[in-house]
């Protein structure tokens, strides 16, 4: 096969553009709501989840395109679209989705809904007499006191709606005769809950109401000298993202905050209406918000179906819903045990959430109390509310510790939530580092140092998640537990630099972005690539959330051209394509969607025969590489190693929640007839739980059972 | 087991690092963490001789961070040393007066002479590999920002250092006053650079060849580390590398020099500068082979407080290397080496013999052995004042390894040997205590024994070959076998007691064991 040169291998026929990657990553969790052998309340979760990541697609993807366009930025990515031509594409398939989220609520999801046992009002019109008293007598009692009606005439403006807050708009007429047709708004209160429980009846099912409706019953109370003429929820999305999206060119940043300077709020990207909403109403609020027809979604159905998370939290339905996972102990590091003592014994690895995050916490625990700890180093970037690692870290500093904490400030949306507990934790008497000029810090690692009889001796955790207690029961993340020498002193070089000192002479086993990492994948891809030239074994797997650097992608080109296979596990954007004629044939892609967020990043080279194993904070994004803090750390210990690769094969044996990257673009469950069924998170599930039992086993023969006094 | 902790920082031209090291019993020194953070001295000192209130405030809020890391590592002790930036700012004192009392760091000036031998103490901490090298000719080049030093080893001993001003920082600064670019830079560094080196050439190495260069700089020697995949022991670059080095530096940019590199991107320029110095110096000397093994003053420094509290023992004997040099100097100004060796031989029995009395240690029986050593350099000079020529010979000659301080009571005790002694007494104005009181104390006594052992062999004809001394009842009985006639000696002797007697108010008495 003759190679093609890289210059061939970067042409924009090769690459997907990330955005209409991610609408159709968008889509496979949309799949996971339509497929109908997953629990049904499950399935509302899922298609919930598509609506907030469209949300926050909006108002941080598109709010960014937009800028470019407003801009005139005429620059080609990857895929060689235009901003402009992006957007229009982008607008086309949100429309798709979007359709096919409602279809999948109005003819799949709410009438199973109604069968399995809960009724959603639609319309108000549609409750009985005593539920109408009810709903009445609620909206005095609770509503009516939160609602802040706004009109709008000559001397009062068009009112400032809220980013991504639910309205009821209305046309109004005063009650004289030859009035004009006047519009009013009303916010829907975000403190109030969206569901609304109605009094249950003896013999019937449950039915619940959602609290627009209930305003809009009760609207010409608000109004008291008008008659509505009509009234109708809608919802919009701003371009709120005042912070310029990391990964667009700096050169626009200057441009686009001058954009942000004339509004006086950010523009408005996206108007969500009822299906069937007043001509009049759609006209007078299309022209306040000036918007153009190609971003008003006419919604068929409840606007914002994040409301259906409310509805997965409604008591009862347990039978509709999938059994409460319970993270299980790892067997190294039994509840109780002196955590440094055992990391003596060997490197432990942690697959959290099959085994649970407690050791993690545990560990930083510990070390705020033993004696023998000196410092404790940590990164911190996106935190459980009430975080017992936070905790910890406070009461370190207070038992006389040296505790340094980087927190990443920047952390997107939790800006606030960041500081509350940055400005705890210095009070304690933690040094604190409020992030890096220019640079996110994403990485995750710990450092905590005790002076032992032997000398000074390091422990080292790194991680592929966050340090959240929360979301570790979500997803899918890697952690190992170290006492390495030379992992210690790299772990301190990598404190070192984050407090602004300089990179120490040499690396011994990390490899840190924004310095070395890209570098160090690109060598690593390279090195299977010449030893599949030279006719030795080589292979690559890998797992991450996204893939879609350039040189990654070109260099995992010349690599399969070369003749490596390569499998690629990847939940998100992917921008590479497969099934290129001597360009990426020997690569399969494929995409995990399951009750757990695939989270973990684990790579796997067969260096002829003498396999490496990484794991890192970072995908295989430019914003990753190149602008972030992030760590790649080996796997070195051969029974982890194996325990890894034992992660990938499965997950590459996937024949349930795994969806396939075609040629064309498009993603296909795996054909799993004739096959097995294998779901990799449940298979993980199960060995965690075997393996925690085989442990507790083996750990009752040590300990004796004294019989209690007899009771009678 | 028990184990010591100790920071060792080192305020340099263009970096400030601080160095955790943590020895252990069993002859172990591990470095533990290393800060570095750059804060560039230098090229104001250099051109203007202060510092700036910006750069001390620089230094101080860094030195509290240091100290917080300390505590980190709860160290046993630290030490704090400055080099030439600090020593070229005129203000120094007041700087360093400054720095104590807001850090309670105080940092410590050491001479040029001093800081090469904690950096070829730093190489030596490498040991075998060390040790391996330097069986063959040898040259240790210590490129540094204010100047470099060239140290010649020939058999395992340490032959002759100097130092020249051509430090990497210094350089950077003449070419920026000469507005020299970037394509300039190569050819301006080695000519100046060249210039120097003729005239240490001549002088100094004449036909030696050197097999080997061991080059200690922050420059070239990351990239060399890198290169030899991280192990430090295996960084040895050929002359062809020195062509791909330049080739590399000539046709990228600097953000990628800095990249392929692995150095910051300000450094790169100083890269440049190292690699050409160091080339130049490996042609000059016709070497083939450079080792760069990474060491700092920080490692020095280690190994200097590990001997210290008695953690670590080195294997390279360095007191051995100071007389080395010394004997180099002497040789260099025509010195008799039998006469020195004689005289040594005598000094160094009376001082032993006289330990109860004069109370000094293992450094001032150096200073002693050294000024023997040296005793007549300035004949090369004068044969009329040759005190005063060799005090001026001792005073303008580095010896590796001593402070200026210590070459001074070198200096004087060769000059009081021959000159009259100059008394400092109690004073009005003074009082008397004033600055140098030990030092002048310890020449006194070092002059006392010095001047006696000069005197048995007056005749330089080494008449005296076993002497016995020993300390009986007030006096210092010296016991010497000889066939020949010592009335010369016997003469002298009487003299030089007279002062010996002034300053120990001990007796010496001669006394000959005639065998017939």
């Amino acid at each position: 096969m003759a190679e093609k040169s890289n210059v061939v291998m970067k042409d924009a026929k090769y690459f997907e553009n990330r955005e209409l990657s991610w609408i159709l990553f968008d889509h496979r969790i949309l799949g996971e709501a339509r497929d109908r052998s997953n629990p049904l309340f499950e399935r509302l979760k899922f298609l919930s989840i598509t609506a907030s990541n469209l949300d926050e697609f909006f108002m941080v993807r598109v709010a960014s395109i937009k800028d470019m366009v407003n801009a005139g930025y005429t620059k080609k990515d990857i895929a060689g679209m235009t901003p402009k031509t992006q957007l229009a594409a982008i607008g086309r398939a949100t429309h798709e989705l979007v359709d096919l989220q409602y279809s999948t609520w109005g003819r799949s999801l709410n009438p199973q809904l109604l069968k399995d046992g809960l009724h959603i009002i639609a319309h108000h019109e549609d409750l009985d007499k005593e539920e109408e008293a009810f709903v009445d007598h609620y909206f005095q009692e609770n509503v009516y006191p939160v609602l802040t009606p706004m009109a709008v005439d000559s001397s009062r403006p068009f009112p400032l709606i809220r980013n991504k807050t639910l309205n009821i708009g209305a046309m109004v007429r005063k009650k004289k005769k030859g009035s004009e047709l006047e519009f009013v708004t009303v916010q829907v209160p975000s403190v109030l809950n969206r569901v609304v429980e109605l009094p249950i009846k003896e013999g019937e099912i449950k039915r619940v109401i959602l609290l627009e409706e209930i305003i809009e019953r009760n609207i010409s109370k608000l109004f008291l000298n008008y008659t509505i003429v009509c009234a109708h929820p809608f919802r919009i999305m701003r371009n709120a993202d005042l912070t310029i999206e990391e990964d667009e060119a700096e050169d626009l940043l200057k441009e686009i905050e001058k954009q942000i300077k004339k509004r006086q709020w950010g523009e408005c990207i996206r108007l969500e209406v009822e299906q069937g909403m007043d001509k009049d109403l759609l006209a007078f609020l299309k022209k306040e918000l000036s918007i153009a027809d190609a971003y008003v979604y006419e919604i068929d159905g409840p606007l914002d179906l994040t409301v259906l998370m409310k509805l997965y939290g409604l008591d009862g339905f347990e039978d509709f819903k999938a059994p409460k996972h319970e993270p299980k102990p790892v067997p190294e590091l039994p509840a109780g045990c002196n955590i440094f003592e055992q990391i003596r014994k060997g490197d432990v690895l942690m697959q959290h959430p099959y085994q649970s995050f407690e050791p993690v916490v545990d560990f930083i625990r510990q070390a705020a109390v033993d004696p023998k700890v000196l410092a404790i180093k940590q990164t911190l970037y996106r935190v459980s509310g009430n975080s017992p690692i936070i905790a910890a870290l406070a009461q370190a500093a207070e038992n006389g510790k040296q505790v340094t904490v980087l927190v990443e400030l920047k952390a997107r949306f939790d800006e606030e939530n960041n500081i509350v507990w940055a400005r705890k934790l210095e009070k304690a008497g933690c040094h604190v580092i409020y992030g890096l000029l220019g640079l996110k810090t994403h990485s995750k690692i710990t450092l905590v140092v005790r002076r032992e009889e032997n000398g000074i001796q390091r422990y080292v955790h790194l991680g592929t998640g966050n340090y959240n207690d929360a979301t570790a029961k979500l997803y899918t993340d890697v952690g190992l537990l170290t006492c390495s020498e030379t992992v210690g002193e790299d772990a301190t070089a990598v404190f070192n630099m984050l407090s602004g000192y300089s990179e120490p002479l040499f690396w011994n086993k990390l490899s840190l972005a924004p310095l070395w990492l890209k570098d160090r994948f690109l060598f690593l891809i390279e090195r299977e690539k010449k030893y599949a030239l030279e006719g030795r074994k080589a292979r690559i797997i890998a797992k991450m959330n996204s893939l879609c650097d350039p040189d990654v992608i070109v260099a995992l080109y010349e690599a399969s051209a070369a003749g490596v296979k390569i499998d690629l596990i990847v939940r998100g954007i992917c921008c590479l394509r497969v099934g290129i004629p001597g360009v990426s044939e020997n690569i399969t892609v494929r995409s995990i969607v399951g009750n757990f967020l695939e989270h973990a990043r684990i790579f796997y080279f067969e260096n002829d025969e003498h396999p490496e194993v990484y794991c890192s904070s970072a995908d295989w994004m430019p914003r990753n590489l190149e602008r972030r803090v992030e760590i790649l750390f080996p796997i070195d210990q051969p029974q982890l190693k194996e325990e890894l690769r034992h992660v990938l094969d499965v997950q590459l044996a996937d024949t349930v929640k795994a969806c396939i990257l075609k040629p064309d673009g498009t993603y296909e469950k795996v054909d799993g007839r004739g096959k097995k069924a294998v779901l990799a998170q449940d298979v993980f599930c199960k060995e965690a739980a075997k393996k925690a039992k085989v442990a507790k086993t083996a750990g009752e023969s040590r300990t004796f059972k004294p019989k209690m006094a007899p009771t009678n | 087991m028990s184990f010591k902790t100790f920071a060792a920082i080192s305020v340099g031209s263009f970096e400030l690092t601080m160095k955790i090291f943590e020895f252990s019993g069993k002859n172990t020194m591990r470095e533990i963490d290393c800060l570095s953070q750059r804060l560039d001295l230098g090229s104001e000192t250099y051109a203007t001789g202060k510092m700036s209130r910006e750069k001390i405030d620089e230094l101080c809020r860094t030195l509290l961070d240091y100290k917080e890391v300390m505590k980190t590592y709860k160290v046993d002790a630290f030490r704090a040393y400055g080099t030439s930036a600090l020593r070229e700012t005129k203000n120094t004192l007041i700087v360093l007066d400054q720095i104590a009392q807001r850090t309670g760091i105080e940092i410590k000036i050491l001479s040029n002479s001093e800081q090469r031998f904690l950096d070829y103490k730093s190489v030596a901490s490498k040991g075998e590999s060390f040790r391996r090298i330097i069986e063959e000719k040898t040259a240790i080049v210590d490129v540094s920002n204010g100047s470099i030093q060239l140290s010649l080893f020939d058999n395992d001993a340490l032959m002759s250092t100097q130092n020249l001003r051509l430090g990497v920082l210094r350089l950077q600064e003449m070419l920026t006053h000469l507005n020299a670019g970037r394509d300039q830079m190569e050819a301006l560094v080695d000519e100046l650079a060249n210039a120097q080196l003729a005239t240490y050439k001549k002088l100094y190495l004449k036909d030696r060849e050197i097999q080997n260069i061991i080059i200690m700089d922050d420059y070239i020697s990351p990239w060399a580390i890198r290169r030899a995949g991280n192990d430090p022991d295996k960084s040895t670059i050929g002359l062809e590398d020195f062509d791909s080095l330049m080739t590399l530096l000539r046709s990228s940019g600097s953000m990628a020099a800095a990249k392929a590199l692995g150095v910051a991107e300000e450094k790169v320029p100083l890269v440049l500068i190292s690699a050409v110095l160091t080339r130049r110096i490996a042609k000059v000397m016709g070497a083939k082979k450079v080792w760069a093994p990474g060491v700092t003053l920080c490692d020095g420094m280690a190994y200097e407080y590990a001997e210290e509290i008695k953690m670590f023992r080195g294997e390279h004997d360095f007191e051995r290397d100071i007389i080395a040099c010394a004997g180099g100097i002497s040789k260099r100004y025509m010195g008799s080496r039998k006469r020195a060796e004689t005289l040594e031989y005598l000094a160094i029995t009376i001082f032993d013999s006289m330990k109860k009395i004069h109370g000094m240690g293992k450094r001032e029986r150096l200073y002693l052995q050294i000024a023997a050593l040296l005793h007549d350099c300035g004949k090369y000079v004068s044969l009329v004042d040759v005190g005063e020529t060799s005090y001026d010979i001792i005073m303008a000659t580095e010896i590796i390894g001593l402070s200026h301080a210590e070459r001074e009571i070198v200096a004087s005790v060769v000059r009081y040997n021959h000159s009259d002694f100059t008394y400092y007494g109690y004073n009005e104005s003074r009082g008397s205590d004033f600055a140098g009181k030990e030092s002048y104390l310890t020449i006194a006594k070092l002059t006392a024994i010095l001047r006696l052992a000069n005197s048995l062999d007056r005749s330089h004809k080494q008449k005296l070959r076993g002497l016995k001394a020993q300390l009986l009842e007030g006096e210092l009985r010296l016991m010497i076998d000889t066939q020949e006639d010592i009335t010369l000696e016997k003469g002298f002797f009487d003299t030089s007691s007279e002062f010996f007697q002034e300053v120990y108010s001990v007796v010496p008495v001669l006394k000959t064991n005639k065998k017939f």
